[in-house]
């Protein structure tokens, strides 16, 4: 494979062979939580997709120079300064969302995608495709939670983004907003992906 | 020996770099931030006891700094004089931990307009009812020369029911600010005067 096609995979890769958190089944924590609307779906995502396309770059630059031995402590403190990076620019410009989102920026620094695509793949591969990994996982991430959150809050509250859309007579099924509806959506939604996988003969990737 | 040296060196380097990004972000961002919490947290406190739109208040801010603290003085003028203030204070003991308060002071006539909850983390249904307007009321018209307190201590303001800590905290805060304002009032007067002629 050429380079281009390479990283043409790699950038399509996470959009569905292996989109978080459906298909890795990683950074489910995040995605039950805080995915009560669809702006807060969008917000998460994209703030990990800032952190993972990062973390990448980096640490696929470095992956040279870090000892093998202190490798993870060094991937920690190098995610852990993009995260509050993030928290900080969230707090200057988009103060009520990251009020909404809360403990959840910080927690970026122990979700398991950004730490699996630094030592799954960045310590491995060179920056360029590294980061397009983080992209794509960023972007797929981003898709998945804009997509939770809209479902549990159109059926949940009646609106999307803020607006309503049903209108005064939908009466609002509350209880998609709650944990167990996060449940229930993700759950189904994993259900519908692997349905459609296995009907087009997909094998399933673990990597 | 050398893969030991290597380790060290290299992620101190890390470290160093990453602290060094930090606190250039922090510092660059700081004021921003700054201004976003007044806006957010202070600012629905402030609306109620000015009775005008945050943005509007919240330039009107001096810093005043004590021994013990740094507190920042919101205020409005009628005119020419400076009529109304703002003054924010902590509220130590409460029963999930400090309360920030907001005292409204009337300067023409001497007396409090109200108090306001900025932050607290008390119990719901129990000390977080120090949100409700019918306990806040009692502090709208009290005089500021004398320090406020709850009926079971000879004072007047009736404290909420199961939460004594919460209502405790609420009128040592104010007592704070009532002390301070006796003891600073040239002091912010003369910086608003200050901040006035600067701009």
């Amino acid at each position: 494979m050429s380079k281009t096609q390479h990283i043409g995979a790699t950038l399509k890769a996470g959009l569905w062979q292996r989109i978080p958190p459906f298909r890795l089944v990683l950074g489910l924590c995040p995605s039950l939580a805080i995915t009560t609307s669809a702006e807060n779906g969008l917000g998460m995502g994209l703030a990990l997709a800032f952190v993972v396309t990062l973390s990448n770059g980096i640490i696929s630059s470095l992956r040279n120079i870090i000892p093998g031995k202190v490798r993870i402590a060094s991937y920690i403190v190098i995610i852990a300064t993009l995260v509050s990076i993030v928290e900080i620019v969230m707090k200057a410009f988009f103060f009520p969302l990251s009020e909404q989102l809360g403990i959840y920026i910080p927690l970026i620094v122990v979700n398991c995608i950004v730490l699996g695509r630094a030592e799954g793949f960045a310590s491995k591969n060179p920056p360029l495709i590294s980061m397009a990994d983080g992209v794509s996982i960023g972007v797929g991430y981003t898709l998945s939670l804009t997509l939770i959150g809209s479902i549990r809050e159109l059926l949940g509250s009646g609106s999307w983004f803020g607006l309503p859309v049903f209108g005064e007579a939908f009466e609002p099924l509350a209880f998609l907003i709650l944990a167990p509806g996060a449940f229930i959506t993700i759950g189904i939604l994993l259900g519908l992906q692997n349905l459609f996988s296995r009907w087009r003969g997909e094998k399933f990737i673990q990597s | 020996m050398s893969e030991i040296v290597r380790m060290v060196v290299v992620l101190s380097l890390i470290a160093g770099i990453c602290s060094a990004v930090l606190t250039m972000a922090n510092q660059g961002l700081g004021p921003r931030i700054e201004q976003q919490t007044d806006l957010y947290v202070r600012g629905p406190a402030l609306e109620r006891l000015f009775n005008k739109p945050a943005t509007e208040v919240l330039p009107n801010k001096v810093t005043i700094e004590t021994d013990e603290a740094t507190i920042p003085v919101f205020f409005s003028r009628d005119g020419e004089t400076v009529s109304t203030l703002a003054i924010e204070a902590i509220g130590a003991g409460g029963y999930g931990g400090d309360l920030k308060l907001m005292i409204g002071i009337d300067l023409t006539t001497g007396r409090q307009i109200g108090i306001e909850v900025v932050q607290h983390s008390e119990t719901p249904g129990l000390g977080a009812r120090i949100e409700e307007v019918t306990f806040r009321r009692q502090w709208q018209g009290l005089p500021t020369d004398a320090p406020v307190a709850l009926a079971g201590d000879g004072g007047t303001i009736d404290g909420i029911s199961g939460a004594t800590s919460t209502s405790r905290a609420a009128v040592s805060g104010t007592n704070t600010v009532l002390t301070f304002l006796r003891n600073h009032k040239e002091d912010i007067l003369q910086q608003i005067a200050q901040r006035e002629e600067q701009i």
